[in-house]
């Protein structure tokens, strides 16, 4: 067990070394969720100015195989790289429409088996859009169950969000027990603590028990 | 000046870093353990949630021409009967059905959706609310106000107390860590490895960003 001194000054190394390693994520989500919070602001504006381009690919009809592995071998053949999205239900097993995003990019595929083509819209963004998409880039939706995360690198940015929360938790829990220390500050900080607090229970749980009543 | 700046600069600094950080703590922490339930799209309790409370109202009083108005200013009609069917919160989506007279409705609160099915010609609605648990309440206050429907969104006063306090938080985090820059800056013996830390923190952020926005 160590002693008082030492698990303070750990924590405090915890406090500050936690926020420089997260700057720039921290950065990066605090930003972008002022961004989503105020989609009106017209300097962050991306999807009108969007460019688009289509093109039309032959390809080679993938083998027999889940969706996913004929979507892979689609992405192969036509040099596309990102998260697959599943747009629509398919119903003719000839006809396979899908969509590839990564930051900045968008691929709407539509790939036509028998007559063994592909065509390709392609959606550019600009770098307001890559932050944009950075912010809520997971690969999965609440209560969608068909998407699942395909591409090795939204499994590390999802990964990187989880260690970013992680963090900000373990600077939350840290400066909480280093103003703890400081028995001057106690009680204005107590206050500050509590009207935090309050406030938060108040919109998480007294909101809806406001409103049944 | 150095003796000046040193001597009332950073306690002043210092304390406006520990007060201000208390205070919005809390608010932290609602949209740092909400990220998990988001990045995982998992809910304690069933994404799909079970309808907790269902009911028909008839002889409802609708306003005039409510399939004809604009979407706000049919969001500002449709509160008055929110009222008459005893169910408070934000518009979140209004869906239109004209062949069958019909406005489909979702009104939320954080931890609970509400659907209300209106038939504005038979003046009847169906009512079925469904919680969504604290993890659904800390998701939705997380997402709120958002990007989506911007032209209806804030249509409830609680909705716009959130965006300012969301909005508060973010300008309070940005803040807090220009100050915690700064309170690392004065630790002379800590540098060396802080800013080894933030050196490594930037390489691998614009690394991961690089690989992905490429």
């Amino acid at each position: 067990m160590p002693s008082p001194a030492k698990l303070s000054l750990w924590n405090r190394k915890l406090h500050y070394y936690a926020g420089l390693y997260f700057l720039f994520f921290l950065w990066l989500f605090v930003f972008t969720g002022l961004l989503l919070n105020h989609p009106g602001w017209s300097f962050a504006e991306f999807w009108p100015k969007r460019q688009q381009s289509v093109l039309e690919r032959q390809i080679q009809p993938p083998r027999a195989g889940t969706d996913l592995d004929q979507a892979r071998d689609l992405m192969r053949q036509l040099s596309i790289v990102g998260e697959i999205d599943w747009t629509v239900t398919r119903s003719d097993p000839k006809e396979f429409d899908f969509r590839v995003t990564r930051p900045g990019r968008i691929f709407e595929i539509h790939a036509d088996f028998n007559q063994r083509r592909a065509i390709v819209q392609r959606t550019g963004l600009n770098a307001w859009g890559v932050l944009h998409i950075l912010h809520t880039f997971t690969g999965v939706r609440l209560g969608d169950n068909r998407n699942q995360r395909d591409w090795a690198l939204t499994t590390v940015w999802a990964l990187a969000m989880d260690a970013v929360a992680a963090g900000v938790i373990l600077m939350v829990l840290s400066g909480i027990y280093m103003w703890y220390g400081l028995i001057r500050k106690r009680p204005l900080g107590a206050a500050a603590l509590a009207l935090g607090t309050l406030t938060c229970l108040w919109f998480a749980i007294g909101l809806k028990l406001w409103t049944s009543s | 000046m150095m003796v000046f700046s040193r001597t009332r600069f950073y306690p002043i600094v210092r304390d406006l870093h520990l007060y201000f950080g208390l205070l919005i703590s809390p608010f932290v922490l609602v949209f740092a353990f909400s990220v998990f339930f988001l990045v995982h799209a998992w809910l304690p309790r069933a994404t799909g949630g079970s309808v907790s409370a269902r009911h028909t109202a008839t002889g409802l009083r609708l306003p005039l021409n409510l399939d004809k108005l604009e979407i706000r200013q049919r969001v500002e009609a449709l509160r008055p009967v929110l009222d008459q069917l005893g169910v408070a919160g934000e518009i979140y989506s209004i869906r239109h059905v004209p062949r069958e007279h019909r406005l489909v409705i979702t009104v939320s609160v954080p931890g609970r959706e509400t659907a209300i099915d209106l038939d504005y010609e038979q003046n009847i609605a169906a009512v079925a609310a469904r919680e969504t648990g604290l993890a659904g309440a800390l998701v939705y206050l997380h997402k709120s106000p958002g990007p989506h429907l911007a032209a209806i969104r804030g249509n409830w006063a609680m909705t716009q107390i959130w965006r300012f306090l969301a909005d508060a938080s973010a300008y309070v985090v940005l803040f807090l860590s220009i100050s915690g820059i700064y309170l690392w800056t004065v630790l002379r013996a800590e540098r060396t490895v802080g800013l080894v830390l933030m050196v490594l923190g930037a390489a691998s952020f614009f690394g991961m960003v690089y690989a992905l926005a490429r």
